[in-house]
């Protein structure tokens, strides 16, 4: 792997080198919120930010999608693909529990028996370049508790590391190697990068406040469908998409034509099981009829059926949901209870 | 405050001990700070939970509707002899209340079937505005000290003047004070900077159709379609929404800005005589979309044209559904060549 210093007073240089060859999305500051758009020229990215509002997985899985096109002729319907492939870019300044949750994702878009084609083609083209977070930004942060670590490389090409005066440039893939390529002359990182980088790391998971037995509930999720516990939680949810929306691992989607005229296009959306339509079926039923199921599915998704699946908790611990609830149902409690139970 | 809450807490018991209602709808401490949650009581010794401070942002008015048509529901299939009434006790501020008058006009529910438990009310704190002014730092404490809520950051400690962190519906509020209730709780809450309500849509209607049209598409953008708001709202009750409906399908699924926009357009062309402005749209959304400057606009219309204030007293009738003769109909016509 290779290892590189950057002067922190030169990576916006960089920064806006990259983005003149190709498309950098970065964390840029919005009226109030912070937010992941396209750097054009003249703008810096937000490097002593906490997080932004919404997680990046919409560059991989948009909100909307068009899946195909289809025209219908008195004779034939013509079929078409979409607008063209993805363009090479990249994802700057991901947290590692975001650049995490790819990891995640790309066990449901990109496994052995289902590939889907839209998600992996901009997911093989986007460079992504994680910023470590030597001071974990909020006391809602637990991505510790679910597998991961506040300086954590895992699912970022490029890592980069605030060592003070300087940035730790570790160029983790094959994808971020080639980056290094178009980032110019930068020196080379000594031992002595390893030792500081290696001490940062343990006082930021030292920082990390919030800790939730998310791996422990498992057992009692499996026996227990029917618990009375599930009459608890959702009373007060309003049922809105906040938590699902702006999650970085949730990828329930939903898939549907709109038709104008004779043409029409296939377009698959973003789905939130705290919807009252997610899995309404075409009879009129629902297999989970209230809040109170969607709610078990919610938690049941997260930490028992991708754990089923995947061995991993589909949680990075990004807290989110937890700040961003209108009705402050905090996933910390439900977790710390259930391990209670 | 203290006294306040020991009160509804004492009160609250009570109805619950008595079984005159059969769950009181309230607020709870949150696990974060600036936050509560609301709550639902059934046991009158867990009636200790329940708050009452700058942080109770939500109309609570949404929840009573959800619960006493939920129950009405599971009752579709009992005997006639056998059903039973669920009473909901409230604690409602000013707006709350007149959210639950909106209902009972709208005969969504019976007079019997709630118990309003009134509280004074100096308007709640906007979550968004507290952290623009603490520079985004991560809030860690706050406390209210009368007229200044110290905050403790992760950037630093630092007093802010509490009425530059109250939500905007409140700071111009003028019923404060519950328009209905059956226990009252605490002394009259002093009244709000009531002179300035309509400051605001003053200056936007000056804006030409241009500029309008510029901020109203600006803050559409930044909606992602999550409904929180309209999921907020106890106005909004319709079993389906239009957005939701599929044969036909009013507004596309998708994020194409027009649907974006049919749909907030729609839903505030529903709130026209119906929105009490508590302001809980505007704080549940996650992406801070400024929906009150338009729901403003169509209160002020509804007052100006027609002298109506929206749930201000049982004996009104809805806005929409009636006619007076000497309702003004100028504007049916040519408005501008009128004036």
């Amino acid at each position: 792997m290779e290892k590189r210093l950057i002067k922190k007073d030169a990576l916006n240089g960089i920064i806006s080198k990259l983005s003149g060859e190709m498309p950098v999305y970065a964390p840029v500051k919005d009226e109030d919120n912070v937010l992941f758009k396209v750097l054009e020229e003249g703008m810096e990215p937000l490097v002593a930010y906490s997080n932004t509002r919404n997680a990046p997985k919409n560059f991989f899985f948009p909100q909307t999608e068009t899946m195909m096109r289809y025209m219908r002729t008195e004779r034939e319907i013509k079929l078409s693909g979409e607008d063209g492939e993805a363009r090479e870019a990249i994802l700057f300044g991901v947290r590692p529990c975001d650049a995490r949750s790819f990891i995640l994702l790309d066990k449901v878009f990109d496994q052995e028996k289902y590939k889907d084609p839209y998600y992996i083609d901009k997911r093989e083209k986007t460079i992504i370049v994680s910023l470590a977070c030597v001071q974990p930004p909020y006391s809602t942060c637990f991505c510790t508790s679910v597998g991961g670590h506040p300086m954590s490389e895992e699912g970022a090409d490029v890592l980069l590391t605030d060592m003070g005066d300087n940035y730790l440039a570790e160029f983790i893939t094959p994808k971020g190697e080639k980056l290094l390529e178009r980032m110019g002359d930068l020196p080379a990182a000594d031992g002595s990068a390893d030792e500081k980088k290696k001490e940062l790391s343990e006082s930021a998971e030292k920082e990390i406040k919030s800790h939730i037995p998310g791996k422990e509930i498992k057992p009692w999720l499996d026996d227990n469908f029917e618990h009375p516990f599930w009459d608890t939680i959702h009373q007060s949810c309003l049922a809105c998409g906040t938590c699902t929306y702006l999650c970085p691992t949730c990828h329930c989607f939903d898939i549907s034509d709109e038709v104008k005229g004779s043409d029409g296009k296939r377009i698959r959306t973003w789905d939130s099981c705290m919807y009252w339509l997610f899995t309404q079926e075409t009879s009129g039923h629902n297999p989970r009829p209230s809040q109170k199921q969607r709610w078990r599915q919610r938690l049941m998704h997260k930490f028992k059926y991708f754990v089923d699946n995947f061995d991993e908790i589909a949680c990075v611990g990004c807290g989110r949901c937890v700040r961003y609830c209108p009705v402050n149902i905090d996933i910390r409690k439900i977790v710390t209870d259930i391990s209670k139970l | 405050m203290e006294n306040v809450e020991k009160q509804l807490r004492e009160e609250a018991k009570k109805l619950l001990a008595d079984k005159k209602v059969d769950v009181i709808v309230g607020y709870e401490e949150g696990t974060i700070p600036l936050q509560t949650s609301p709550c639902f009581i059934t046991n009158p010794d867990d009636t200790g939970k329940l708050v009452w401070n700058s942080f109770c942002s939500q109309n609570l008015a949404k929840y009573v509707h959800d619960i006493i048509h939920q129950h009405r529901e599971s009752q579709v299939r009992v005997k006639p002899e056998d059903k039973t009434k669920k009473v909901v006790g409230v604690v409602a501020r000013g707006c709350t209340t007149r959210s639950l008058v909106i209902h009972l006009q709208e005969r969504q529910y019976g007079r019997d079937e709630i118990v309003i438990i009134g509280v004074p009310c100096t308007g709640y704190v906007a979550k968004r505005k507290v952290s623009n002014l603490v520079d985004d730092n991560e809030i860690l404490e706050v406390s209210v000290n009368g007229d200044k809520m110290s905050v403790k950051t992760a950037g630093g400690d630092k007093d802010i003047p509490f009425k530059d962190v109250i939500a905007d519906n409140c700071l111009n509020c003028h019923f404060n004070n519950p328009v209905v209730s059956d226990i009252m709780i605490g002394s009259e809450a002093p009244p709000m900077d009531v002179d300035r309500e309509y400051h605001d849509v003053n200056k936007f209607e000056k804006l030409s159709v241009e500029e309008r049209w510029a901020y109203f598409t600006k803050e559409m953008e930044k909606c992602i379609r999550c409904y929180a708001c309209r999921n907020a709202c106890p106005s909004c009750y319709c079993k389906v929404c239009f957005v939701e409906q599929s044969q036909p399908s009013w507004v596309g699924v998708g994020d194409d800005p027009t649907d974006t926009q049919v749909f907030q357009i729609m839903r505030m062309f529903h709130m026209v005589g119906r929105c009490v402005d508590c302001g809980s749209c505007v704080e549940v959304c996650p992406m801070g979309v400024d929906l009150r400057k338009f729901l403003k606009k169509l209160d002020k219309d509804g007052f100006e044209l027609f002298n109506h204030r929206a749930g201000a007293d049982l004996d009104d009738p809805p806005l929409l559904s009636t006619h007076l003769m000497e309702d003004k109909e100028d504007f049916i016509y040519e408005p501008e060549e009128q004036s």
